[in-house]
């Protein structure tokens, strides 16, 4: 009984501990804007305010395929992955209202993908991890020692990862893909839910009240993606006038199954990821309406971001 | 057992035989020295040492060795 | 499920233990047995086929040895002296045949998955150079995890029933238990039967006690891993797989990271492992003895991968040294040329044999073939030339048992042991010596700069220092045999406490996981 009721205090005083600690490790500019819970939740928030461009929100294939970091350096605009596992569409919802708040950006867009996912249908961990990713942010901060330790050496200490990263994951595993024939013509329709499409639609009203484009993108994916939910999004897209870019048709972005992807054709790793973030790039630059920062010395952040990214990808 | 601790002396000269307990555990002897010791025997005692036989607890003190080389003696 | 994973050691092992201590003390080993193979379907799902073909094997032809001797025992009560060595050579032959037919049987799996690959590709150049015009199928299929330590276990457990050190156990799930143990499993330490059996199957319930220092090893392992082994990978990573681009000096530090690396990632596996089993009051052997501070080769390897070293020295060196036809060679030679040359040459040959094994056991690749020559090439030439060194220490007057001499030998061999683990790592032979090669002809103190480019910053590498620091001072102890844990156990609690804390705040805090680092995947579950 007596080790019981020690064993407890010490795993209360640990969870206090790790607490505190936690938010010590956060991004301080978002701390004092938006309050500590919200910073921890919401990686954006450690960006300085209204300074990214584009917000790409969606779930893995967004983190996995995406790398901002990427497009700024061909391109010179700044980007953000919004995402989490198995992100559900409220949640999306949520994920934009904050984007806006805090960057207002030009464009973001949203992965069809998510689209089918029914909250009845969530995994059983998402709020588990949801809730520790939130009141425990420490394993996402947690780098940011380095801003306490050996304080007067400041070279590469005032990027967290998620400062240089900007929600991209980098991972470089790679399982062929074989299901080539996943995007063969189809004339039958999947239907969004229902419930999905009424959150589609606050989204879409809430970035025209804030003049931000929203677009749909259905990212390379040969596991969960067919012409049958090509034909239901476009329906949708139609229907409600948001412009829908379905990058599985004919590969425009010219990715090779065999190398690009993680797990045998559901998620891009590295190497894919680089042909889509380059595609992307393009694609903002035809709309002519972004300006390259690069040279920019408000932005000179990013390019010093930038450095430590490429060091960690050597 | 005089000629036992002769052989021992010769491989391994700066080691107290008769004290030493540990001869294999605090390798005092390595693997190739008690092969060596093993052929030493062989000839001097005419017995045949099977490789059961070679675990730390019949090579850690000379006494210990002695034990050995009587029992396959008898054997 | 790694033994890394928050999985393992935060929702698997405390289930077990719950379970485990509900039911009575006889129920207990069969449910750490389920909890294995629980654990064993997670990681190699229907492989899981092989290690109970394997367990079955052993399982029935112990028993079929062990009645054989029991036959034997009482045919020779009854018979006369005369008939008595004619019973013993009978059953003896036809133990032999059980043992080889099982041990082949255990082999060739391991061989099917290990080595299959590695021989075909040989035989196609073989065949390539020879000119014929064949080509063999490469068949590459996942190893059922586990496969080369369970296979050694395996024979161990054959080899010592024959010799009638123990009786094969006669309960099935006890031999299923000892060979499919989930913390030993992936990656040893590669336990023998009598060792083990005192322990494992006595059920002990599982104490506060034993609970916590069970998960102070633990704690350790992860710190060991987590902190050091995968913050190293960052840069071990990209500078082995493309190594053309980087600097003599780089490459240089590049192979003693490595063996770091190497060692944190393996010891701190073994404090998981060794932590997890003392939880159920079973004792593991250790698989390493502060190998750092060995004075040579032969040393290094009484103190890294112990259970390896120790097998192969039970299972190979010494029946192979005494087997007949080394024996018919050394007596030959003893007669021409004296004792010492034939000793000599008895342990080359079987040194020989313990290396060419010890290498292809790490894996099949010229580099790791490789790897067990230079070592085994390394300890021949340290005992031929012992007697000399003898010698011109004492004509230099160099006293061999001063420290300074002592910290020359620890740094020599050391240093040995990073060109070992260099071409250990190396992505293949060829690539092994062409670092060699870089780090020889293009080494210059000026490319020091280059070191603060490859995904370690200065903090990071203040980090490090301090964390080997702490490893360094935990190692030093346990040399002057100093017990730890007992001497943190008598301190009062807030002090207790506080270390605790720190080391899983540590951890938390100073761990390389997350965004952007990719941990060491656990190398020797690939062997």
């Amino acid at each position: 009984m007596k080790n019981a009721l020690k064993s407890i205090v010490f795993i209360g005083i640990l969870f206090v501990l790790l607490i505190s600690i936690s938010y010590l490790l956060l991004p301080r500019e978002g701390v004092f804007r938006y309050g500590i819970i919200k910073t921890a939740e919401y990686e954006i928030l450690g960006e300085k305010k209204d300074s990214i461009d584009v917000v790409f929100v969606g779930d893995s294939l967004i983190y996995s395929g995406i790398s901002p970091m990427e497009i700024w350096n061909q391109f010179g605009y700044t980007s953000f992955d919004m995402a989490n596992a198995a992100q559900l569409l409220e949640v999306s919802y949520k994920d934009i209202q904050v984007a806006i708040e805090s960057q207002h950006p030009k464009f973001i867009f949203l992965e069809s993908n998510v689209l089918y996912r029914e909250s009845k249908n969530k995994p059983w961990n998402y709020d588990w991890v949801h809730f520790f990713e939130t009141y425990v942010p420490i394993q996402k901060y947690h780098d940011n020692w380095k801003k306490y330790v050996l304080p007067w050496i400041d070279d590469t200490a005032k990027f967290s990862r998620i400062n240089v990263y900007k929600g991209f994951r980098y991972i470089t595993d790679h399982q062929k893909g074989t299901n080539l024939s996943y995007m063969d013509y189809s004339k039958k329709v999947k239907k969004i839910p229902e419930e999905n499409k009424k959150w589609l639609q606050k989204i879409q009203a809430l970035c025209q009240e804030n003049h931000v484009t929203l677009l749909l993108i259905s990212t390379p994916n040969m596991k969960n993606w067919n012409y049958k939910k090509h034909n239901g999004t476009k329906e949708v897209a139609d229907e409600y006038g948001i412009e829908f870019l379905d990058l599985n048709i004919d590969n425009p972005v010219q990715i090779e199954w065999s190398i690009d992807s993680r797990d045998g054709g559901n998620h891009l790793n590295y190497k894919g990821a680089k042909k889509l973030s380059h595609y992307l790039g393009e694609y903002l630059k035809k709309t002519g309406i972004l300006t390259d920062h690069r040279s920019d010395s408000h932005y000179e952040s990013w390019n010093e971001a930038y450095q430590v990214y490429s060091n960690h990808l050597k | 057992m005089e000629k036992l601790l002769e052989i021992l002396e010769e491989l391994q000269p700066d080691v107290d035989f008769e004290k030493c307990e540990n001869l294999v555990d605090g390798r005092y002897l390595d693997s190739l020295t008690i092969l060596s010791l093993i052929s030493e025997i062989e000839d001097a005692f005419d017995v045949q040492i099977p490789t059961v036989e070679i675990i730390p607890a019949n090579f850690n003190s000379a006494k210990k060795i002695w034990e050995l080389i009587e029992r396959l003696q008898e054997e | 499920m790694s033994y890394f994973d928050i999985l393992y050691f935060l929702v698997f092992v405390p289930i077990v233990v719950i379970v485990y201590n509900i039911f009575p003390k006889k129920i207990r080993p069969l449910i750490l047995c389920i909890a294995s193979l629980v654990f064993y379907l997670f990681y190699s799902k229907f492989l899981i086929v092989f290690l109970l073909l394997s367990i079955l094997s052993i399982y029935l032809s112990g028993r079929w040895m062990s009645s054989l001797d029991k036959k034997k025992e009482m045919a020779l009560e009854q018979a006369k002296k005369e008939e008595k060595k004619e019973i013993k050579e009978k059953v003896q032959k036809k133990k032999r045949w059980i043992l080889l037919g099982t041990i082949l049987f255990n082999v060739a799996f391991l061989f099917f998955f290990k080595y299959l690959g590695f021989f075909t590709r040989v035989t196609n150049q073989l065949l390539q150079v020879a000119h014929v015009d064949v080509c063999f199928k490469i068949i590459k299929c996942a190893a059922p995890i586990g496969i080369s330590f369970y296979t050694l276990q395996a024979i161990s457990y054959l080899v010592d029933v024959y010799h009638e050190k123990f009786v094969a156990e006669k309960k099935f799930f006890k031999v299923m238990l000892y060979l499919s143990f989930f913390p030993t499993i992936v990656e040893g330490p590669i336990t023998r039967f009598q060792e083990v059996s005192s322990t494992i199957y006595e059920g002990v319930r599982v104490s506060y006690h034993n609970f916590c220092f069970g998960y102070q090893r633990i704690l350790l392992g992860l710190f060991k891993k987590i902190v050091i082994a995968d913050r190293l990978n960052i840069f071990v990573k990209s500078t082995f797989d493309n190594f053309s681009i980087y600097s003599g000096m780089t490459l240089a530090c590049s192979a003693i990271f490595y063996t770091i690396l190497l060692y944190m990632e393996f010891s701190g596996t073994m404090d998981v492992v060794i932590g997890t089993a003392e939880i159920f009051g079973i004792q593991l052997p250790e698989n390493f003895r502060q190998p750092f501070f060995s004075k040579n080769i032969s040393e290094f390897w009484s103190r890294w991968h112990i259970t390896l070293g120790t097998w192969f020295k039970d299972y190979v060196f010494y029946p192979v040294s005494l087997s007949k036809p080394v024996k018919k060679i050394t007596t030959f030679i003893k007669q021409k040329k004296g004792i010492r040359l034939s000793s000599l040459v008895m342990g080359a040959i079987a040194l020989f044999a313990v290396w060419s094994l010890n290498g292809l056991w790490h894996g099949a690749g010229y580099h790791f073939l490789f790897f067990g020559y230079y070592h085994f090439t390394l300890i021949l030439l340290g005992n031929i030339f012992e007697p000399t060194i003898a010698k011109i220490c004492e004509k230099l007057k160099i006293d061999r048992k001063k420290k300074g001499y002592h910290a020359f030998q620890i740094v020599k061999t050391s240093i040995l042991v990073f060109i070992g683990e260099l071409f250990f790592r190396a992505n293949t032979l060829h690539e092994g010596f062409g670092m060699m090669k870089k780090i020889l002809t293009d080494f210059s103190w000026k490319d020091f700069g280059e070191l603060f480019t490859i995904g370690l910053d200065i903090k990071d590498y203040f980090l490090l220092g301090i964390s080997l620091l702490v490893i360094l001072g935990i190692s030093i102890l346990r040399e002057k045999k100093v017990s730890i844990r007992e001497k943190i156990a008598s301190k009062p609690i807030y002090l207790r406490w506080s270390i605790y804390y720190l080391l899983i705040l540590a951890i938390i805090i100073f761990g390389a996981y997350g965004t952007g680092y990719v941990p060491v995947a656990p190398i020797y579950a690939d062997f």
